[in-house]
């Protein structure tokens, strides 16, 4: 039964450590999102001038 | 990219992991008590095997994108390259953590540093780790993407290494119990709820790296937006 009762306490913390990094990870995107559509709206600048760096690659 | 697909296989992927992890306590048939030093740990396998298939499609998509921005200065490939090393650090801890655990119960200790599956997984893993922290710790640039997709591209000569370890050197980590190579099976339903675990940790996986790919893309928008912004 011992086994058992570790096995379980493994099981929740795994799945709590990936329910911690899912939230994590939703909860980042969505406030960055707001950022950038306030941001944007205000100085009217497009998606597609997003990556700077790969852009400068390809002008060199 | 702009969907809510990302959100909706990672809601998806997750709710699929914890049925596995409910079918794997509760339904899967135990193993015999003479063949394991402690059978409920084997449990740990239907998270253990999962993650690691999840681990290796990240490492898969991480070598991808490593190949695309180094040969192309392809601006996916980046994203990609970002999106594989995030998921393969969490999936590759959680395969070593479960191994780990596993280890313990089975064979007395967490780790063999002799067994070449478990070190050559542990460096994958590691491997993410630099990639992730390391870009964190750098400007982003030409030669700071250029150096981390080197890594990420000859660091993949060690998938097909963990792939074949266990079936040319057999040491403390079990050899395969399916695809070539076998030399044992497993019960049916065991294999439907590695398999179903799979499935579960392949939509997570997926959902985890859109979300990524669209926080890369994201981001760099921001910066742009900064740097117009700091023009006047």
């Amino acid at each position: 039964m011992d086994g058992m009762i570790y096995l379980s306490l493994a099981y929740i913390a795994m799945i709590a450590a990936i329910a911690i990094w899912t939230w994590t990870v939703v909860t980042r995107s969505r406030s960055i999102e707001a950022r950038l559509a306030a941001v944007e709206s205000t100085i009217g600048l497009s998606a597609d001038e997003g990556d700077d760096v790969a852009s400068q690659s390809v002008d060199e | 990219m702009r969907g809510r697909s990302p959100e909706v296989l990672l809601f998806t992927g997750f709710a699929g992991i914890a049925t596995t992890l409910f079918l794997a306590w509760n339904w899967a048939p135990s193993v015999s008590i003479n063949a394991f030093e402690s059978p409920a740990a084997q449990r740990i396998f239907y998270w253990h095997v999962p993650s690691a298939w999840a681990a290796l499609i990240a490492f898969t998509v991480l070598f991808v994108g490593s190949t695309m921005w180094f040969f192309k200065r392809n601006s996916l490939g980046w994203k990609l390259h970002v999106a594989g090393s995030e998921a393969g650090l969490a999936c590759g801890l959680m395969v070593v953590c479960s191994g780990c655990i596993w280890g313990s119960a089975e064979w007395g200790t967490p780790w063999d540093w002799s067994d070449v599956r478990l070190n050559s997984f542990g460096l994958l893993t590691l491997l993410a780790m630099f990639l992730v922290l390391g870009r964190k710790s750098q400007p982003d640039g030409v030669e700071t993407r250029d150096t981390f997709s080197t890594f990420g591209m000859y660091g993949f000569v060690l998938v097909p290494l963990t792939y074949i370890s266990t079936r040319i050197w057999q040491i403390r980590h079990p050899g395969p119990v399916g695809g070539p190579g076998a030399e044992g099976t497993i019960d049916g339903s065991m294999r439907f709820v590695v398999l179903f675990g799979a499935l579960a940790f392949t939509l997570l996986i997926a959902g985890h790296m859109m979300m990524s790919m669209r926080i890369t893309d994201m981001e760099q928008r921001l910066e742009q937006a900064q740097k117009k912004l700091d023009e006047g």
